[in-house]
C-alpha cells in the first residue's frame, strides 16, 4: 500500500509538470465545449414566431385569417406580394381566388396552406353551420421538450469522461522494458510492475476524473447550462466512463509495440469514432445509428454515457441504468484481462 | 531532396496509420452524408413525422390514420411512455398521437380524444394539432343516426387549393444531389484539418527528434531549403489525403457530376487544403508535444466545423457566432460550397481570403521555425 501511494506520488508528480498532458486533460475540453457552446447558444430554445401572410385587398376570407394568432395578416396588391416574397417580408400570398403564392417550400408555407385548405374544405363539406364545432379541442395536450442538440454536450461529456485512455497509454508504457528507458529501469529494480501500474491507473483515473469536474464546473456556473440535474446517478456513468477509459488505453498500450504517438493517434481515434457514432458531431447521426443498426447504440460505451446521462438529468428516466453500468464494468474488466495477457511474465534477455 | 524523401520514407513507414486514419474519416463522412442527405430544399410540403399509438382501432381511427398518412410519415407504436419522450427529445420524431379505447364516444361528445405528446414551442406542433382538430371536428359534423360518414370527410380533405410558385432557384430544383455533395464536402472541412493536423503532425514529431534536428543544424543544408523540402513533403501527402476525399465523392455520387458545379468544389477543396497545410506547418513548429498536436488537431478542427457551418447550416447559426468564425479559413471554404455560383468570379473573395490564410500561416510558421532553429 505505502509503494502504491508513493509511486502514485512520483507519477502524478511527473504528469502535472509535464505541460502539454495538463493542456490535452484539462484544458481541451473547456476549449471544446466553448466552442459547442458559441455555435448552438440560441438553438437551444426554439420559439414559435408569427407567420407573415401577405392577402390581395377585398379578399373575403382576411378576417378569417386575422383571427389566428401564428398569422400576421398584411392585405396587398399581387404586385407588391412578388416584391415582399422575393425580401422575405412575407411568407406567403393568399390571392383572391384562394390560390396561395409562394417562392419555396417550408414548413411555414406548409401550415399557410394546410389552414387555406381547411376553409376550403369547411365550405365544400357543405353541412349546417351548427354541426361545425370549432371551438372544441380534441386534443389532451402533453408537452415534451425537444433539444437533440443537448446530446452533443453530453456525448462530449461521454467522450471526455473516456479520456482517462491517455494516461493509460502513458503508464503502460512506462512499465515496458522494450519501449522506454524509464521500462528498462523499472524492469531492474524490486518495484513489482503491478503495483506500479495500479499507481498509474489510480493517477490516471484521479487526472481525469478531476479534468471532469472541471468540465462540468465550466457548463455549469461559466456557461450556466443546467445540463447534470441529477448528479448521483450521472456520476456513476462519469465515473464508470473513466474506468473503460482507462483500461483501454493500458490495452492499447500493451497490445502493440507502436511508438506512444501512434498510440496517442489510435487512442483520439478509437474515442472519437465511437463519440461520432453516439451523436458527438450532429444529433441526426445518433437518430439514424439507432434506427438502422439498434444494437450498436446499445453496445457502444460511449453511446451508453451519452444515452443514460440525457435520460437521467432531461428525461426522468432511470430505467435500465444497472444495465448500462454492468456493461461499461464488463468491457473494463475484459480490457484489463487482455491487458494482462500482454503484459504478464515478459522477460528480456537484452534491451 | 534528401530531406523531402526523408519526409515520404517516414509516411511510408506509417502508411498503415494513415491509411487506417483517413479510412475512418472517410467512413464518418459517408455516415454524415447519409444522415444529412434528407434536408432537401425542393418543393413540396413539409411532412411531419408522426408516432401513432391505435388503442381503438375503430372505423374512426382507421380513417383518421389513413387521413393523416397522406401527408406524413407515420410510425406505428408501443404505448410506452419513456421511449416515446427519448424520441421527442431527439426529434427523431415531431410528435406522438395515442388514441384510446373509446375513441369514438369521446369525438361524438365532444371531448378531449386523442392524447398527443409534442414539443409545443416548435411550428409542427402547430401543424399537427390542426390536421388533427380538422379531421376530428369534420367527422363530427357528418355524424348523424350514430354513424359516421367517412367517405364525404375523405373526400373533401382530398380537395386542396392551388398553390403557385413564384420562381424555384435552380438549388431548389437540384433534387437533393447537390444538397449532397454541399454536405460532403462541407464535411471534409472538418476532417482536412483533423487529418492533415495529426498526420503531418505524427511525421513531424519524428523529424523534429532532438538528435535528427541537432544532426540537420550541423549540415551545411540551407534553412530555406530544408523548410521548403519538408513543405514539399507535406504537400505530397496533403494532394494524396484530399484526393482521396475528391475520389470518394466521385466514387458514391458519379453519375450525378454532371448535374452540379463540380469544379467549384475541387477548386475550393484544394485552395482549403492549401490554407489549413500552412496551419499545419505552423503548428508542427509551435510545439513538438504530441498531445497539444492532437489536442489542436481536434479541438480546432471540430470546434471550427460547429462555428462555421459544418454540422449546422451557417444560416442557422448567429451573426456573432459567423464573425467569430470568420477568423479561420473553414467560414470561407463552407460559404462557397453553399454559394449557387455562375463563375469563378462569384467565389473570388472567399478563394483569395483562403489562400491569404495559407501564406498567413506559412510565413509565421517559418518564423517559428527560424527561432527554433537559432535557439
Amino acid at each position: 500500500m505505502k509503494n502504491i501511494w508513493r509511486n502514485s506520488l512520483y507519477i502524478g508528480k511527473n504528469m502535472f509538470r509535464d505541460i502539454s498532458f495538463s493542456f490535452w486533460g484539462l484544458i481541451y475540453p473547456i476549449i471544446l465545449v466553448t466552442f459547442f457552446y458559441i455555435a448552438f447558444n440560441g438553438l437551444t430554445n426554439p420559439k414559435i414566431e408569427t407567420i407573415n401572410l401577405g392577402i390581395e385587398n377585398g379578399n373575403d376570407v382576411a378576417s378569417i385569417l386575422e383571427d389566428i394568432d401564428i398569422l400576421n395578416v398584411v392585405e396587398m396588391s399581387k404586385e407588391d406580394a412578388k416584391k415582399s416574397l422575393e425580401n422575405e417580408e412575407i411568407d406567403g400570398f393568399v390571392k383572391e381566388d384562394l390560390t396561395l403564392l409562394v417562392d419555396r417550400s417550408g414548413r411555414d408555407q406548409t401550415i399557410i396552406k394546410s389552414i387555406l385548405d381547411q376553409i376550403k374544405q369547411t365550405v365544400d363539406l357543405n353541412e349546417p353551420l351548427e354541426n361545425l364545432d370549432f371551438e372544441v379541442d380534441y386534443l389532451k395536450g402533453k408537452a415534451q421538450e425537444s433539444n437533440s442538440i443537448l446530446v452533443i454536450f453530453y456525448s462530449l461529456i461521454a467522450m471526455v469522461s473516456t479520456y482517462g485512455i491517455f494516461a493509460g497509454t502513458e503508464i503502460v508504457n512506462l512499465v515496458q522494458a522494450n519501449l522506454t528507458p524509464i521500462g528498462a529501469r523499472l524492469n531492474v529494480t524490486p518495484i513489482r510492475k503491478s503495483t506500479f501500474l495500479t499507481s498509474g491507473v489510480l493517477v490516471g483515473l484521479f487526472i481525469n476524473i478531476l479534468s471532469n469536474v472541471l468540465l462540468l464546473l465550466f457548463i455549469k456556473f461559466v456557461l450556466k447550462l443546467d445540463l447534470i440535474r441529477s448528479l448521483g446517478p450521472s456520476s456513476l456513468f462519469i465515473l464508470f466512463g473513466n474506468l473503460f477509459g482507462i483500461s483501454l488505453g493500458i490495452f492499447i498500450g500493451a497490445s502493440n509495440k507502436k511508438s506512444q504517438s501512434v498510440k496517442t493517434m489510435i487512442s483520439i481515434t478509437v474515442t472519437l469514432f465511437l463519440s461520432f457514432l453516439s451523436g458527438l458531431m450532429s444529433p441526426d447521426i445518433k437518430v439514424l445509428i439507432d434506427s438502422s443498426v439498434p444494437l450498436l447504440g446499445k453496445i457502444n460505451p460511449i453511446a451508453i454515457i451519452t444515452n443514460n446521462l440525457y435520460r437521467i438529468n432531461l428525461l426522468n428516466n432511470t430505467n435500465n441504468l444497472s444495465s448500462g453500468i454492468l456493461l461499461l464494468i464488463a468491457y473494463s474488466l475484459m480490457l484489463m484481462f487482455g491487458s494482462y495477457i500482454f503484459l504478464r511474465r515478459r522477460e528480456y534477455d537484452s534491451i | 531532396m534528401t530531406v523531402y524523401k526523408y519526409f515520404l520514407k517516414i509516411a511510408l513507414k506509417h502508411k498503415w496509420i494513415i491509411i487506417s486514419y483517413t479510412v475512418i474519416f472517410f467512413i464518418l463522412s459517408i455516415i454524415n452524408g447519409s444522415a444529412t442527405g434528407k434536408t432537401e430544399t425542393i418543393f413540396m410540403e413539409k411532412s411531419l413525422d408522426i408516432g401513432v399509438v391505435d388503442e381503438s382501432n375503430s372505423e374512426l381511427s382507421i380513417s383518421f390514420i389513413k387521413y393523416l398518412e397522406d401527408d406524413n410519415i407515420l410510425t406505428t407504436m408501443e404505448n410506452d411512455k419513456e421511449y416515446i419522450q427519448e424520441q421527442i427529445f431527439l426529434e427523431a420524431i415531431d410528435a406522438v398521437i395515442i388514441i384510446p379505447k373509446d375513441f369514438e364516444n369521446l369525438v361524438i361528445n365532444k371531448k378531449e380524444s386523442i392524447e398527443i405528446m409534442r414539443d409545443e414551442r416548435k411550428l409542427g406542433s402547430v401543424q399537427v394539432e390542426n390536421e388533427i382538430n380538422k379531421f376530428l371536428i369534420f367527422a363530427n359534423a357528418t355524424y348523424s343516426d350514430g354513424k359516421f360518414d367517412l367517405s364525404k370527410v375523405e373526400n373533401v380533405l382530398d380537395r386542396e387549393i392551388e398553390v403557385e410558385v413564384l420562381k424555384v432557384d435552380d438549388y431548389k430544383k437540384d433534387n437533393g444531389v447537390n444538397t449532397w455533395f454541399k454536405y460532403y464536402f462541407n464535411y471534409t472541412g472538418y476532417i482536412i484539418i483533423a487529418i492533415y493536423v495529426a498526420v503531418i503532425g505524427l511525421l513531424m514529431l519524428e523529424i523534429n527528434d532532438k538528435n535528427i534536428q541537432d544532426r540537420m543544424k550541423v549540415s551545411s543544408k540551407k534553412f530555406f531549403k530544408f523548410n521548403m523540402e519538408i513543405y514539399l513533403g507535406q504537400v505530397t501527402l496533403a494532394i494524396l489525403i484530399t484526393s482521396i476525399f475528391i475520389l470518394g465523392s466521385v466514387l458514391l455520387k458519379g453519375k450525378y457530376i454532371a448535374e452540379i458545379n463540380f469544379s467549384k468544389y475541387l477548386l475550393n477543396i484544394f485552395t482549403f487544403s492549401f490554407a489549413i497545410l500552412g496551419f499545419t506547418f505552423l503548428i508542427n513548429n509551435l510545439t513538438n508535444s504530441r498531445f497539444v498536436i492532437n489536442g489542436i488537431s481536434s479541438a480546432l478542427s471540430l470546434g471550427t466545423a460547429f462555428i462555421s457551418g459544418v454540422m449546422v447550416p451557417q444560416e442557422f447559426l448567429a451573426d456573432n457566432v459567423l464573425r467569430i468564425a470568420k477568423f479561420f479559413p473553414t467560414y470561407y471554404f463552407v460559404k462557397i460550397n453553399e454559394m449557387n455560383t455562375n463563375s469563378f468570379l462569384d467565389i473570388k473573395y472567399e478563394i483569395f481570403m483562403q489562400v491569404l490564410f495559407g501564406i498567413f500561416f506559412f510565413l509565421i510558421g517559418l518564423y517559428f521555425s527560424k527561432v527554433k532553429r537559432s535557439v
